[in-house]
């Protein structure tokens, strides 16, 4: 009896085992065509590509699956060739780049990032300035009647609340957009925080992703932090105008970013694009607007699948699915950039 | 019948064939499961070690001392995550372990049986709360009632002290520290409630028959009996405290230096790591991370054998020492 039930189980075992070399082996050899692009990365970017999956699976009859595990995640797995794509707000690091080993970045949506506020007795759409903002995050702006708030609001009746600063305690792609803008605004930012996915703010609560530091500013009077635009957008979080390089406080939208985006043409190496310096021309444009970014290996089997899937993502016919979901469209000489870029995918 | 299969040759055959067999591969296989456990736990230390090893030939030694943590200027230290661990998890075992003895005692001498079983299960109940939920109650109902109620109170009656002066926050050490008193109450409970049990009934009886009152039952029988599965179950406890990551992360407010008052942002080694191990973009944040996880490791491995030390020692010296101590009674 025992010996039976010992062999069933032996029998059983190596049946799970030739099962499991058999799909491994033909999952490698399985050709560009048939199995769908796999790709993970940004969240932010996840809404826009759930539209996109369903719209390119019925135009090609092709799938892309994804997996929304943010964008520090992403560029892990793109970097392991876990994924056929991966996607990260933060443009890659020289480092990273290096790590990557033969990846090619290019942009392939337009956001922002925007501080939201929680102040009992202050009014509505306060204005902000980045050298205010930086202050505050720096720890020397300490109370929302600071003179430097209240020269920027005449006539508002401003409470003498102690400043909050909320910041994300992981990496994300919205403290790079945060901290990349405030470091172009302020050198003493820049150098006493600097840029980066995460950074070490000198004062303030950190909080996880973007409910973590929305929750902590409902909770929190006299707190400012920085989230997404979609999720401030979608959430009704009370944000602040921020002064723009024209000396505008536009509100945070769709328009806003695109106008951004509009007055940056220059393209950088690696196509990384930061729309933190904008010039004094640039009218209506949303100060802390982003690109958000899909890495791919130059070289891969599904060279062809992704070459395809990546045109169609850049083309308008998928970024029009944009403005519903908070993004701006591409610019024309970000989509030029865009098919260059593709060009040297697989050779 | 046995006697009567094995007289049959060829029965007797196939029986020693199953013999020869049998045996040694029965030993195989749980030799295999154990040595697959043992894989597992060295295979872990040395990936760890593997991927940290960047950050321990750059920082060395004085990485456990460094007070910074600074992804930009990529200068990482462990001071202010081990100083978290330890302040969180102190105050944490602070508060639990005399409320689980409370519990413990409550639900074995003095309940009821009619209600013992509802809050037992209750109590274990409260183990089975995932960690995360605990973090968002934390985020949205425990850290105002910190910051508005408990420590304007304790600033108020105590601000004299370091710990208790600065400005009350929601997000802090202090709120994490009441949050992992939750989470490891019910460990330390579940394991005070077994020893206690274990406490011979002819014991307490003798105790009764002397004279002595409940509590006084309680306090010369059934905690000197049950000292050393206290203590075991305390750092049981203190374990859990240790690594508990995600919901310490959503409360303490992840900032990265040392502060003294309690009610400041700070956090943990395990929180650390959760927070910041995917996609950390330094060159050197990601071993560091790794460093950190190390040394968590480390601190896990030296509380599990204090305690395996404590309640070895513990249960043989006090079934030696309990009955002349009750005889002293």
């Amino acid at each position: 009896m025992t010996k039976r039930l010992l062999s069933v189980g032996m029998a059983l075992a190596l049946a799970v085992g030739v099962a499991a070399c058999g799909s491994s082996s033909s999952d490698s050899s399985g050709g560009s065509s048939g199995s769908p692009l796999v790709g993970a990365g940004s969240t932010l970017v996840a809404p826009l590509m759930s539209k996109w999956q369903s719209d390119y699976a019925s135009k090609s009859e092709e799938t892309v699956t994804y997996g929304a595990i943010g964008s520090g995640g992403g560029i892990d797995q793109i970097t392991s060739r876990t994924v056929d794509f991966g996607a990260s707000d933060a443009p890659l690091t020289p480092e990273q780049f290096e790590e990557a080993n033969g990846v090619e970045q290019i942009p392939w949506a337009l956001s922002g990032t925007v501080p939201a506020y929680n102040v009992s007795g202050a009014p509505k759409n306060l204005k902000l300035s980045g050298e205010v903002l930086a202050d505050i995050y720096l720890g020397k702006v300490t109370q929302w009647d600071d003179p430097a708030i209240a020269e920027l609001n005449p006539g508002a009746n401003l409470p003498s609340t102690k400043i909050t600063p909320i910041y994300r305690s992981d990496g994300s792609g919205d403290t790079y957009a945060f901290t990349n803008y405030l470091s172009t605004i302020s050198p003493e930012f820049k150098s006493k925080v600097g840029t980066s996915t995460t950074v070490k703010f000198p004062t303030g609560v950190g909080a996880e992703k973007n409910d973590g530091v929305a929750a902590a500013i409902g909770q929190t009077d006299g707190s400012i932090g920085y989230v997404g635009l979609a999720y401030a957008l979608s959430n009704e979080l009370s944000m602040p105008l921020v002064e723009n390089s024209a000396g505008e406080f536009p509100e945070p939208g769709v328009e806003s970013v695109e106008a951004a985006a509009d007055a940056v043409s220059k393209v950088g190496p690696n196509n990384e694009i930061s729309l933190a310096d904008l010039p004094a021309s640039a009218k209506g444009a949303y100060p802390i607007s982003t690109y958000t970014y899909v890495i791919v290996p130059l070289e891969s089997e599904k060279a062809e699948a992704l070459k395809k899937f990546i045109t169609y993502a850049i083309s308008p016919a998928a970024q029009e699915f944009g403005p519903d979901l908070d993004f701006a469209p591409l610019p024309k000489q970000v989509v030029a950039a865009g098919k260059t870029a593709i060009a040297k995918i697989g050779g | 019948m046995e006697a009567g299969a094995l007289s049959n040759p060829v029965l007797r055959a196939r029986r020693n064939r199953i013999d020869r067999i049998g045996d040694p591969l029965l030993r195989g296989l749980s030799g295999l499961a154990a040595a697959l456990a043992v894989a597992v736990i060295v295979g872990i230390v040395y990936e760890v070690a593997h991927l940290a090893w960047p950050a321990i030939t750059h920082f060395g030694i004085g990485f456990i001392t460094t007070n910074d943590w600074n992804p930009v200027t990529e200068r990482y230290g462990a001071a202010p995550f081990i100083y978290g661990t330890l302040v969180t998890s102190a105050i944490a075992l602070l508060f639990a372990a005399p409320l689980a003895i409370a519990i413990s005692i409550f639900l074995t001498e003095l309940a009821p049986d009619r209600v013992r079983r509802p809050v037992a299960t209750l109590v274990d109940m409260l183990a089975a709360i995932p960690s995360v939920i605990l973090g968002l109650w934390g985020i949205l109902v425990l850290g105002p009632f910190m910051h508005e109620t408990v420590e304007p109170a304790l600033k108020s009656a105590f601000g004299f002290l370091p710990i208790f002066s600065g400005d009350p926050s929601a997000f802090g050490y202090l709120t994490a520290a009441m949050i992992l008193t939750i989470m490891i109450t019910p460990i330390i409970t579940s394991v005070t409630r077994e020893v206690f049990e274990t406490v011979p009934g002819e014991l307490k009886e003798g105790s009764y028959a002397l004279g002595a009152t409940r509590w006084e039952m309680v306090r010369q029988v059934v905690l000197p009996y049950s000292r050393a599965g206290i203590v075991g179950a305390t750092i049981l406890g203190l374990g859990r405290a240790i690594g508990e990551a995600i919901a310490v992360a959503q409360v303490i407010g992840g900032a990265t230096g040392i502060n003294i008052s309690l009610f400041h942002t700070g956090s943990t080694m395990a929180a650390q790591i959760a927070a910041q191990f995917q996609g950390a973009p330094g060159a050197l944040q990601k071993p560091s991370l790794a460093y950190l996880g190390l040394l968590l490791l480390a601190f896990a491995v030296i509380v599990n054998l204090v305690a395996r030390l404590i309640v070895q020692r513990g249960t043989l010296k006090d079934t030696d020492v309990t009955p002349t101590e009750v005889g002293a009674l």
